[in-house]
């Protein structure tokens, strides 16, 4: 009785672990439209009403919960705005030069009704933020609104803030986004304003890590780059972003002597930890 | 070698599983909300919760080691498609962490109250290592020192914390009468 018992209870065990390698192997083999993908569009059906119910639930206690941690951080922060205050006033008198050229930038931050941004007729779907994966292997993000909205993977997904990210993965009811913090993510990005009036603006390609630090990489040595100096998409050729979508600002660049490109950090104007209503960008 | 004397498990009648099953089915729908909308919300010290690890757990201390596997299975493959992951990493992950924190109440003594600070410990362990090792394999970026140090332990700490409450409230749910029997070591 004891020795079936234990023989059953590997058998199950053994079945489990070759049915998750099995379904992982399917996942990554089977094309869009395969059976384990039908069974995920299936699945979100069921359970993206629910996260959304979920998430309408929670927002009071986020919103508090968020409140507690602002205090909690206020006195640190209150020394680094101190320090920060005193840089910014030495750079004062440059910023006060670039009033022209920040004139520019500040338009890139009217996102959807700027038409230099978004040509004329450009269609938006508006989403909620339903979920989020709390792990660090993915930075990415549920919304509710799916193909049945006219979303479709690659379209490009901003907020009032900037841009998000893109849709990586889709479902009549929901659609998955792939934040431009997450590992996998580039997007084509230029900096402006751009002291090459020759040669163009610096571009390279916005990348995302596991640590969440974003970067700006493949920027040349020889252009000159600075901290604060604003990032944007570049809208290249066939990319899926349109020019000028804002990404962040340059807060760091360094440079070695045996390395080709410069090293760039970029901070997102997007805050992800608080994200909540977002537009797909429609085809 | 000294064994323990195997407990009579009560004889489950035909109301009494679809009963269970529908109370395990509560649960899953509560794992994975909890995983999928609220845990990335919940973010102490970098970290957040793994609500469908502690739930798993519970389960498995609460009904053993093959109904821990096979919730395990389950709640790894609902979270994972919920969260547009690829399937199979969590459910992995969640079949082992169920399959052992069963076989820990089938032949531990559970008296003390340490046992799901102790099961979801390690648990947090191996499926941390788990998932580590499959994101590895599948090519991803994997700075070991920056995942221990800003992932893992924070991790480990945060579900410490919140074993015992989720234990309890499972339990609750299932009705407490615990169904593993202390058995054939």
């Amino acid at each position: 009785m004891a020795r079936q018992r234990a023989l059953r209870r590997r058998i199950v065990v053994a079945t489990l672990v070759l049915l998750s390698v099995a379904l992982l192997t399917v996942y990554f083999r089977e094309s869009s439209d395969g059976p384990v993908h039908r069974l995920e569009a299936t699945t979100m059906h069921v359970v993206a009403p629910l996260q959304s119910g979920t998430a309408r639930l929670i927002q009071p206690f986020r919103s508090g919960w968020n409140w507690t941690s602002n205090l909690f951080s206020a006195q640190s922060q209150n020394h680094r705005l101190r320090a920060e205050v005193q840089q910014l006033r030495s750079q004062l008198a440059q910023e006060l030069l670039a009033q022209q050229q920040a004139a520019e930038v500040k338009g890139l931050t009217q996102m959807t009704q700027n038409t230099r941004v978004f040509p004329q007729g450009t269609r938006f779907a508006q989403a909620r933020v339903i979920a989020r994966s709390p792990t660090v292997w993915y930075s990415t993000v549920t919304i509710d609104a799916g193909s049945a909205q006219g979303v479709r993977v690659d379209d490009a997904v901003v907020n009032g803030q900037g841009l998000v990210g893109r849709v990586s993965a889709v479902t009549p009811d929901a659609s998955e986004v792939t934040l431009i913090t997450d590992q996998s993510s580039y997007v084509d990005a230029m900096i402006v304003p751009s002291d090459h009036e020759a040669q163009g603006p610096p571009q390279g390609l916005v990348a995302g890590s596991v640590t969440g630090d974003v970067t700006l990489e493949y920027v040349d040595r020889s252009q000159k780059v600075v901290a604060g100096q604003v990032v944007a998409t570049s809208g290249q050729k066939n990319s899926i972003f349109t020019r000028g979508i804002p990404i962040g600002y340059v807060s760091a660049v360094a440079q070695q002597d045996v390395e080709l490109y410069q090293s760039i950090s970029v901070t997102p104007y997007v805050d992800f930890h608080t994200l909540d209503l977002v537009e797909v960008v429609l085809p | 070698m000294s064994q323990r004397a195997p407990t009579i498990e009560k004889p489950v009648e035909g109301s009494h599983i679809a009963l269970e099953l529908g109370r395990l089915a509560v649960l899953l729908v509560v794992a994975t909300l909890l995983e999928t909308a609220v845990a990335a919300n919940v973010r102490i010290v970098g970290a957040n919760p793994d609500f469908a690890l502690l739930i798993v757990v519970a389960v498995a201390l609460l009904r053993g080691a093959e109904t821990g596997a096979a919730f395990g299975f389950v709640t790894g493959g609902i979270v994972s498609i919920a969260l547009f992951e690829p399937p199979g990493i969590r459910s992995l992950a969640l079949v082992a962490v169920g399959f052992l924190a069963g076989r820990y109440a089938e032949t531990a003594d559970l008296s003390p109250n340490v046992a799901p600070i102790v099961s979801v410990f390690a648990g947090t362990l191996i499926a941390g290592t788990l998932s580590l090792l499959a994101q590895f394999l599948l090519g991803r970026e994997v700075p070991l020192a920056y995942l221990i140090d800003h992932w893992l332990f924070p991790v480990l700490v945060l579900n410490c914390l919140l074993a015992v409450p989720l234990y309890v409230a499972t339990r609750w749910w299932l009705k407490g009468d615990r169904r593993v029997r202390i058995s054939e070591t």
